[in-house]
């Protein structure tokens, strides 16, 4: 520890220079190695290739910031936009210690894709600052996120670069930004940031769009496997309680499907009767966790839950939770991806030999950059929809997105993964040729 | 109510064949049941603004071009112009200026918040390569930049332009103001920010006006006899959309020769093999003709939708259809107008007739601008809200000057005009 930033300010791992490691499962190369394959089954022609696999613009800024105690620290700042052919930038600003530039090209990639594949018109983008915010003050954070919004000032904006909240808790955040960006236009700029407070133009049904979208891929999904949801609905296995997992444990148990095992990073349950939902909710929102909740259930671990059988499994929680490591020992009919990436590329190949379809997470969880869409759309407005009306069109753009990777998953007959990334990267190649080389 | 010289500005020698003429004849005919001041007619006969850039291009062989580009903005009282570019040897100016100003009195009869405007280059695109065409595509837009955007000028597909080059001018302009700006242009691929419901916007207008007059006329579709000029996106789309209301479409035509079936034609059937043939020699069941024989067939309804100057003071004694419906633009003369009046045959004139495709324009135009697109069943309602209303003011202004639904059209455009342009004032 004997770099200048480390003698200055201790042990902060935010201000570390880090060189980012990019093992064989990272995200990056999960999802590099599936836009491949679809590019490959596509015929996608070299030219188009190289402009696709490459981002658009990258963007580093420098974010001073000066310190509760007075000293000034800089952390580093990053805007990576992937590809524009299909309208403005779209995607999160994520505030991590750990921030890499690579991690943040491969979630740019995969916001191009999931744009395209929902009929969405944006493009990816992805970008944050390399903060540590548990070790920062709420004021600290506020200025870094302050001036980076500013330093990029010329590269965001509703028709240019939109940004979309990282986490659920990031509403406070969204908030700065609206901010930043209308004080320096000198008019109120709402398009240019969602996931806002409602008060402050965010849309109805943000917090459980992810949830929301996933019900409706569900019940697509037992339909087109032909899974006989019986009397009790599916069986499901849910990983994760947070704003994706919980809500949608919560959708699941009200729409009569039985939840036969549930989770968050301390505690994983399973009882293959069928939870009490409402009864682990109520302990996870009084004690912060689901730590020492009681009730009938078995008490095991993460690892050991996502093994158990069920109808139904729904990863909402991290990456690679599914690998090359335990995917033959997977015992569920069908997973759909509410996490991004919890299948690793080569567990996605052993599942597909095993006959367990995966719905992959740019179609499975896009309901959260739906929502996203529909707040820009309201905001540019000026006209706030109704819940109803909400939930209506997110269900309809779910069931056209899922309808069309289901057919071209026929035709093709390849993996519904390889079939999503195949209809997003035909998009978006196909508007980068009409639009053309401006030279 | 008629003041004024009909005349007044008008050449010295009038053409019969002449369609711009006819469009200002029409203007003044109207413009004296209206009553209006020698000021505002001068005002609303000449362009709001001209632009003559050269373009400059790098040809494929290394050579250096210069060719000539037009925009005309006609007025822009009710909005930012709205009107096609095209790409055609024999583009010139006087002609852009005529089509200009036919589109301001277009957009103002279905009630679309756009003034007119129309653009051209003069070139011949058989002989340009594609990378060429982008190049002059670009050049022209870059040229035209300061007077173009979603606020003040909005262009779209013309003769020899298609959705792709408007993905180049939408994409130019994006380029240059540094934003994402889809709605610039109008008829652009789905994927870039087009409507659904677009490419048969026209044929699907054509329908709704025929339906439309038809109530007028106390006549059912069953039992309608109809005869189609045409078989592309107007009349091909039309005929189709006609034959599912349950209309009997006897005839239609492309530019080699005419089909007819006194029974009926399978219009999807007919569709089908001009798909496949490029044109309708071949089909076998029907008759075949000679197109100079199409357009006096025995039927009820005759919809001219391929070129101008059809009915003319030489035929219009022998159409036999009780209504014409006019899918192209200008197929009728003035002096044919006169002679299908005095005979009682109703026209439905084409700035009526043939504004959906417009229509759906402006219709791109706001989803753009929302950001939010419609589903085709959303769009073809919100056509049909347009087309009806637009045919009932029309109808309304015909009954209350007593005049042809030609000058009524023609009244109701230039009056809408002429008011926002009183309340707007001059400024100076």
């Amino acid at each position: 520890m004997s770099s200048p930033s480390a003698q200055l300010h201790g042990d902060a791992d935010d201000l570390m220079p880090i060189t980012p490691p990019l093992d064989e499962e990272s995200p990056f190369a999960t999802m590099m190695s599936v836009f491949d394959e679809a590019a490959e089954k596509l015929q996608v022609e070299a030219d188009a290739y190289a402009i696709l696999r490459k981002p658009d613009r990258e963007v580093t800024v420098a974010v001073p910031v000066k310190l509760d105690d007075g000293s000034l620290a800089v952390f580093d700042g990053y805007r990576v936009q992937h590809n524009m052919g299909l309208g403005p930038f779209v995607g999160p600003l994520r505030l991590d210690p750990r921030l890499k530039i690579d991690e943040l090209r491969a979630l740019a990639g995969w916001m191009t894709w999931k744009c395209a594949l929902l009929n969405i018109p944006f493009g990816g983008a992805a970008g944050g600052i390399r903060i540590n915010r548990d070790r920062r003050s709420r004021g600290e954070v506020e200025r870094a996120v302050r001036r980076y919004v500013s330093s990029l000032l010329d590269t965001i904006g509703p028709d240019r670069d939109v940004f979309t909240p990282d986490k659920a808790r990031d509403e406070e955040i969204m908030g700065w930004v609206m901010d930043t960006v209308s004080t320096h236009d000198r008019h109120t700029t709402k398009a240019v940031v969602t996931g806002k407070p409602v008060v402050m133009g965010g849309s109805l049904h943000f917090r459980d769009a992810v949830a929301q979208g996933l019900t409706t891929i569900l019940a697509l999904a037992l339909a087109h496997q032909d899974m006989d949801q019986g009397h009790g609905g599916a069986r499901v296995i849910v990983q994760g309680a947070g704003s994706v997992g919980g809500n949608l444990a919560r959708l699941l148990h009200e729409a009569g499907h039985s939840i036969i095992g549930f989770s968050d990073i301390t505690s994983a349950y399973y009882n293959e009767a069928g939870l009490d939902v409402s009864a682990l909710l109520e302990w996870r929102d009084r004690t912060g966790s689901l730590a020492g909740a009681k009730g009938e259930f078995e008490r095991m671990t993460n690892e050991e839950l996502v093994l158990m059988p069920c109808d139904v499994l729904v990863p909402c929680a991290v990456a690679n939770v599914l690998t090359s490591r335990n995917a033959e020992r997977v015992r569920a009919k069908l997973i759909l991806e509410g996490a991004h990436g919890p299948v690793s590329a080569r567990a996605d190949k052993v599942l597909h030999g095993a006959g367990i379809p995966v719905v992959p997470d740019i179609l499975a969880n896009a309901g959260g950059m739906v929502v996203s869409y529909f707040e820009w759309v309201q905001n540019r407005q000026g006209f706030a929809w109704q819940k109803e009306v909400v939930l209506k069109r997110l269900r309809r753009f779910m069931t056209e997105a899922w309808s069309e990777v289901a057919k071209l998953q026929g035709e093709r007959e390849v993996r519904l993964r390889t079939a999503a990334n195949m209809l997003a990267v035909q998009r978006v190649a196909a508007a980068d040729k009409l639009r053309g080389i401006y030279a | 109510m008629s003041t004024g010289s009909a005349t007044a500005g008008q050449p010295a020698s009038i053409d019969e064949f002449n369609p711009f003429q006819a469009m200002a004849q029409r203007f003044e005919v109207a413009a004296d049941h209206l009553g209006l001041d020698k000021g505002l007619r001068e005002v609303l006969r000449t362009p709001d603004r001209e632009l003559t850039v050269a373009i400059p291009v790098l040809m494929d062989n290394g050579s250096m071009r210069v060719f000539t580009g037009y925009r005309v903005q006609h007025n822009f009282s009710r909005g930012p112009c709205k009107g096609g570019i095209r790409f055609s040897h024999d583009v010139n100016l006087d002609e852009v200026r005529a089509l200009a100003a036919w589109m301001t009195w277009k957009c103002s009869v279905v009630d679309v918040p756009f003034g007119g405007g129309k653009g051209g280059v003069i070139c011949d695109p058989r002989e340009l390569s594609l990378g060429e065409l982008e190049r002059i595509t670009r050049r022209y837009t870059t040229g035209i930049m300061d007077i173009l955007g979603p606020d003040r000028d909005v262009p779209a597909p013309d003769i020899n332009t298609n959705e792709q080059t408007m993905a180049w001018i939408m994409d130019t302009y994006s380029m240059h103001v540094r934003r994402t700006t889809t709605s610039i242009v109008t008829g652009k691929p789905l994927n870039l920010g087009g409507s659904r419901g677009r490419t048969e916007a026209t044929g699907r207008g054509v329908m709704l006006a025929t339906r439309e007059a038809m109530k007028k006329l106390g006549l059912r579709p069953e039992s309608s006899r109809v005869v189609v000029q045409g078989s592309g996106n107007v009349g091909g789309i039309g005929a189709m959309l006609l034959h599912r209301e349950g209309y009997k479409i006897l005839s239609m035509s492309d530019m080699y020769g005419t089909v007819l079936n006194e029974s009926g034609l399978d219009v999807p059937a007919v569709l089908a093999h001009l798909k496949k043939h490029k044109r309708l020699d071949g089909y076998t069941e029907a008759e075949h003709l000679p197109n100079s024989e199409q357009i006096e067939l025995d039927c009820d309804i005759l919809v001219p939708a391929a070129t101008e100057n059809q009915i003319t003071s030489a035929n219009a004694e022998r159409i036999k259809a009780k209504l014409v419906i006019e899918g192209a633009n200008g197929p009728t003369t003035v002096a044919g107008d006169a002679i299908l009046e005095d005979r009682g045959i109703v026209v439905v004139p084409d700035i009526l007739a043939n504004a959906g495709g417009v229509t759906v324009s402006y219709f791109e135009w706001v989803q753009d601008r929302a950001g939010f697109f419609w589903t085709e069943e959303v769009v073809n309602a919100r056509l049909e809200q347009v087309m009806v209303s637009s045919f009932a003011e029309v109808d309304k202004r015909a009954q209350e000057f007593g005049v042809s639904m030609r000058i009524a059209s023609y009244i109701l455009a230039v009056d809408r005009v002429a008011k926002v342009y009183r309340l707007r004032g001059i400024y100076s």
